[in-house]
């Protein structure tokens, strides 16, 4: 199992008041596998999906990513696992405004210490692996939402990771381009990586190997497991 | 190192006005430093300047004031008296006023010192007291209705320039111009006229009378000592001590000198002022520019930047600012105690002021600038970096 959770319990605190947005989650997801999360909104799939990206820690729980407890982790050692095994697709895109597509695509393996030249080198196939090679030192404000989101992809693939999280990737982009960005991660998938899908389109959602709903915090229904 | 610079770079760069604004900030902090401080030192070098020009060998025999008018009066007598004390080698007398000028159709008024030339050139003797002759000749024994003038009577009192050769009716009375002072860069010496000092007692009537005796004292003697020597003749001849100062050159420049410190005490805290709101001006930009820059923290967290890289990436931008910043700023107070020098060369007189720069002071300033820079950028970014990426991005 590359992802597994054990009794996961996110409970965020404002002020005074604790509001459970995780209660007692089990779900492994296998190497390889595509998985898609849905449930209504304040379910806890942004939540869980953090937890998964090493992005936060569970209140109680454990959360495996490739065997190692991100709870047990500290800072660098959460930020040297984000970097080296998971790629993250936000819904917001998330890219950096000042830098161009390629810089964006670069950062991450500038973080992993890779030389100017190897990287640029890299991003460069990266963006030509989704599509970009025309768009290479635009800002992402002189992209549409659709290239927009490609670039994050490529981003995600800068340091090669495991796993491919996208929380809601296609939740600011019409049909047709979010049609292009579902396409292109089943492609990641196919070529060997683990993907998670947090979406809220029936039709996207269907059209993973493995369903997982969520409903108040909790797992309500895992579909297309095969059990044996 | 070079990825974090071409990184800051490009984010201040996108963000123009507000680099700027930071820039502008340090660069005004570290000019009124540069300047202001460059000003106090230079003060301090002229003073010491003035004070090994002076020498130390001379006593000046004041009366005291009271109501504007003198309470007692020192007469020739009173010198000769002065020049028999042990000690004292020469004695010089001197009776100055303000008298009406008149040249062509112009009347002014002017300071005139009666003097006994030969007796003020022992006194004043081998050229420490700045004077050179600029042309003509020097006052002689026996001259009557002569003058040699100061560089400012003959080039800036009348409209016209006096030049040797020329007439100056003092109080009514007709004297030649014999000799013109080179410009001496002291306002009181370059705008007075000098000249004999019977002829100029008889014009006001002044009889014997002088207003002030210096005394050269002999090569060797104890400055102090003979001081208190002139003060106790004098008080036994006057029966008062109360009526006259009698003060060493020391005791002047020193009097001077405080005033100079309370000048440099000024300008010292218009630097720390400035300091202290340049600095400012860069932690609040730093503060600004994190917290603005919190999505972005969360955004370099999430892709695998680690608390350590982010926060170099920071002080990256805050290095920059405050050294680009801090040399702008040196540059420009630079140019400032130029201009200083300049003003005051003009309207001061040559060597009065001279502002230095000094490599310690460019150094001091340049690293006071990083350095507030990055401490100003610590704090901000600090803060940030406890934010863990979840909440960063929701930012
Ligand atoms: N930082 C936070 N502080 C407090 N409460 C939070 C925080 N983040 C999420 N929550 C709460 O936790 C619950 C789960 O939120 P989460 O974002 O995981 O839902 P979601 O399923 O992603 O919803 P959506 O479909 O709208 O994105 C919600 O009730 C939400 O209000
Ligand atoms: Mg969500």
């Amino acid at each position: 199992m590359v992802i597994k959770l054990e009794n996961v319990v996110k409970i965020y605190r404002l002020g005074k008041v604790e509001v459970p947005a995780l209660r007692g989650i089990n779900l492994e997801i296998p190497r390889g596998e595509y998985a898609s999360l849905m449930g209504p909104s304040g379910s806890g799939k942004s939540t869980l999906m953090n937890l998964i990206g090493a992005l936060d820690r569970p209140t109680s729980g454990r959360v495996y990513i490739d065997g190692t407890d991100i709870a047990r982790l500290n800072d660098d050692q959460l930020a040297l696992l984000r970097r080296k095994k998971i790629g993250f697709v936000f819904q917001q895109f998330n890219l950096i405004n000042k830098l161009t597509a390629l810089e964006n695509v670069a950062l991450p393996m500038w973080f992993s210490g890779i030389s100017r030249s190897r990287r640029m080198r890299r991003a460069k196939e990266l963006l030509e692996l989704v599509g970009l090679e025309e768009r290479l030192h635009h800002k992402p404000s002189e992209l549409s939402g659709g290239e927009r989101q490609r670039v994050a992809i490529a981003r995600a693939l800068a340091n090669d990771p495991e796993i491919i999280l996208a929380d809601e990737p296609t939740g600011n982009l019409d049909t047709a381009s979010g049609m292009v960005v579902i396409e292109l991660l089943e492609e990641l998938n196919k070529l060997g990586k683990t993907l998670v899908v947090v979406t809220h389109d029936v039709e996207f959602g269907k059209r993973a190997r493995m369903r997982v709903k969520l409903r108040d915090g909790m797992i309500q229904e895992i579909e297309g497991v095969n059990h044996a | 190192m070079l990825d974090y610079l071409s990184f800051s770079f490009k984010n201040l760069s996108h963000h123009k006005v507000r680099s700027f604004l930071t820039l502008l900030g340090v660069i005004i902090g570290i000019m009124a430093v540069v300047s202001m401080i460059s000003i106090g030192s230079g003060m301090k070098a002229s003073l010491k300047e003035q004070l090994e020009q002076l020498g130390s060998d001379k006593i000046f025999i004041i009366p005291r004031l009271a109501y504007g008018t003198a309470a007692t009066t020192l007469t020739d007598e009173d010198a000769d008296a002065i020049e028999r004390v042990a000690g004292v080698a020469f004695v010089s007398p001197l009776y100055s006023v303000a008298g009406d000028v008149g040249f062509r159709n112009e009347r002014k008024i002017v300071k005139i010192y009666g003097i006994d030339p030969e007796k003020a050139e022992a006194t004043f003797g081998g050229g420490a007291s700045g004077y050179r002759l600029l042309k003509g000749r020097w006052l002689q024994r026996g001259d009557r209705y002569k003058v040699v003038i100061g560089y400012g009577v003959a080039s800036d009192v009348f409209s016209r320039d006096v030049n040797v050769g020329n007439t100056l009716k003092i109080h009514g009375v007709n004297f030649d111009v014999v000799g013109v002072f080179k410009k001496t860069g002291d306002r009181e010496k370059d705008y007075t006229i000098y000249t004999n000092l019977d002829t100029i007692r008889e014009i006001f009537g002044a009889g014997d009378k002088v207003t002030m005796i210096i005394a050269r004292i002999d090569k060797g003697a104890d400055i102090d000592l003979v001081r208190l020597r002139i003060e106790r003749m004098l008080e036994k001849r006057k029966g008062s001590k109360e009526n006259f100062f009698v003060m060493t050159q020391k005791e002047i420049i020193e009097r001077v000198g405080e005033a100079y410190r309370v000048v440099q005490v000024v300008f010292g805290g218009l630097a720390a002022v400035s300091l202290i709101v340049g600095a400012i001006g860069i932690a609040n930009t730093m503060i600004m520019n994190v917290t603005e820059r919190t999505r972005e923290i969360g955004i370099l967290k999430a892709t695998g930047a680690s608390n350590a890289q982010v926060m170099k990436i920071f002080l990256t931008d805050a290095a920059i600012l405050g050294l680009v910043g801090g040399g702008i700023g040196v540059a420009l107070g630079y140019l400032i105690s130029l201009v200083i020098n300049a003003v005051a060369a003009r309207y001061l007189g040559e060597g009065v002021l001279t502002t230095t720069v000094t490599p310690e002071l460019v150094l001091f300033a340049l690293t006071f600038s990083l350095v507030i820079g990055v401490v100003a950028g610590l704090y901000p970014a600090y803060r940030a970096l406890r934010l863990n990426p979840v909440e960063a991005l929701r930012a």
